[in-house]
């Protein structure tokens, strides 16, 4: 038993040894074709709260993200999320599946990268980690809400370029409630931002300029097949910003206004996340592969 | 007990380091850099003090799998930066393979650093080349 627990901790202790972590892009709904690295893993933590308008609740939507490079070409990512609204309860809102591909080898003007994600989520889930369709109606309970769980296919088109340093990313997303009669929903993400210092210094440092990412997303739902457009839709413009904290760790912050009145007036957003590096190559020998 | 769980920090320690130089390294063929990105010149070139940025770029984005000396990882396929085979190529295209990478052999790209940044990374590379470590330069001749 004691020498399990040696094994544990030591194997541990190697995977702590190597962490570490690339620059994170700033932005909470917006996609760029940035993948993670193969054979790494991001755990992130990150929370949307909603400031309401007048008819609506406060609520705090946390979830855990862990995002793991396949190939070069291909990350996978699971989320589990959750919600709670004043007044109200806490529940549990569902878990996603996505995966992401980048067709191209090589860097171009314009990188298209390929998204398909599969979502078991139910009424309550607030996260907002897009936007589509019609603006939900969060009148009901969570009681009410948790209820009904849908299953939905979502596919988007990520376009993403790098230009002087500015990175320009344009999701175009389409979903489908299989559970449910609603169309296909349609929605958009822009976003664009941009390191705050173009060098590295030679020291290690925690409030220089080249630590931050600062930017912008736009987004918002376009209705469905059932009625497309921007009638009775949801839209948000946030700046954003991101702080390298050290090797193996960053902070996301973004607050989101609301643009329309079906939109929450407001948008905190926090995040936190944390890679792994090399996490691929230690599971696989600690089951004896090769990798 | 005490004998199995020396062995078992053994073991584990070996696991840690189990990343050898990589001797074998072979160049992909197909991973070439167009001649207008090959013809590029390092901006920093005249900048020696920026290698220290660079440096702390490698340490952060690199030594994964190129290994903290930069010898490189076998089971990363990774290549030994202080080949003559890497050391002669031109900055651009050290620049190219950086920004681009090479999906199909897991080198990742590099392009979300702002393009400095991997300039940085191109003049430490530059220093690789010059503190060969013994088995590198045998293996050179």
């Amino acid at each position: 038993m004691r020498r399990s627990y040696c094994l544990f901790i030591l194997l541990f202790l190697n995977l702590a040894c190597l962490v570490s972590g690339a620059q994170e892009s700033p932005y909470f709904v917006t996609y760029d074709h940035h993948l993670e690295e193969p054979g790494n893993l991001e755990i992130a933590t990150a929370s949307t709260t909603g400031a309401p308008r007048s008819d609506q609740k406060w609520f705090f939507a946390p979830y855990l993200e862990l995002e793991y490079g396949v190939t070069a070409r291909w990350t996978s990512e699971v989320y589990l999320e959750g919600q709670t609204t004043s007044g109200d309860s806490a529940i549990f809102t569902g878990f996603r599946f996505e995966n992401r591909f980048r067709p191209l080898k090589r860097e171009h003007w314009i990188n298209p990268v390929l998204y398909f994600e599969y979502e078991h989520v139910n009424e309550g889930s607030r996260i907002v980690k897009e936007v589509v369709g019609n603006a939900p109606d969060f009148s009901e309970s969570n009681s009410e809400l948790s209820k009904s769980w849908n299953n939905e296919l979502e596919g988007k088109l990520i376009l993403s370029s790098n230009v002087h340093n500015w990175n320009i990313a344009e999701n175009f997303i389409v979903e489908k409630n299989v559970s449910q009669d609603e169309g296909v929903e349609f929605g958009y993400s822009f976003g664009v931002s941009r390191p705050l210092a173009r060098m590295a210094s030679a020291t290690q440092c925690h409030l220089c300029r080249e630590n931050f990412i600062a930017g912008m997303e736009l987004y918002g739902g376009l209705g469905s097949t059932n009625g497309f457009g921007f009638h009775d839709t949801a839209h948000y413009v946030a700046p954003t910003i991101s702080w390298q904290l050290g090797d193996s760790s960053s902070l996301f912050f973004s607050p989101a206004i609301g643009l329309t009145h079906q939109s929450s007036a407001a948008l905190l957003r926090f995040g936190y996340s944390y890679e792994v590096r090399g996490f691929g190559t230690k599971v696989a020998q600690m089951f004896g592969g090769k990798h | 007990m005490r004998r199995a769980s020396i062995s078992t920090l053994f073991v584990a320690v070996l696991l840690g380091f189990a990343s050898a130089q990589n001797v074998t390294y072979q160049q992909d063929p197909n991973w070439k850099a167009p001649a207008a990105a090959a013809a590029r010149a390092n901006p920093l070139a005249d900048k020696p003090e920026a290698v220290g940025g660079g440096k702390k770029l490698f340490e952060r984005n690199c030594v994964e799998c190129h290994g903290a000396d930069g010898t490189g990882l076998i089971k990363k396929h990774a290549a030994d930066l202080h080949l003559p085979t890497v050391q002669q190529q031109t900055d651009g295209v050290l620049f190219w393979k950086v920004t681009n990478g090479n999906p199909d052999r897991g080198m990742p790209s590099f392009s979300r650093l702002p393009d400095l940044q991997r300039w940085q990374l191109i003049l430490y590379l530059r220093t690789l080349g010059e503190s060969a470590p013994v088995d590198s330069q045998a293996r050179s001749r």
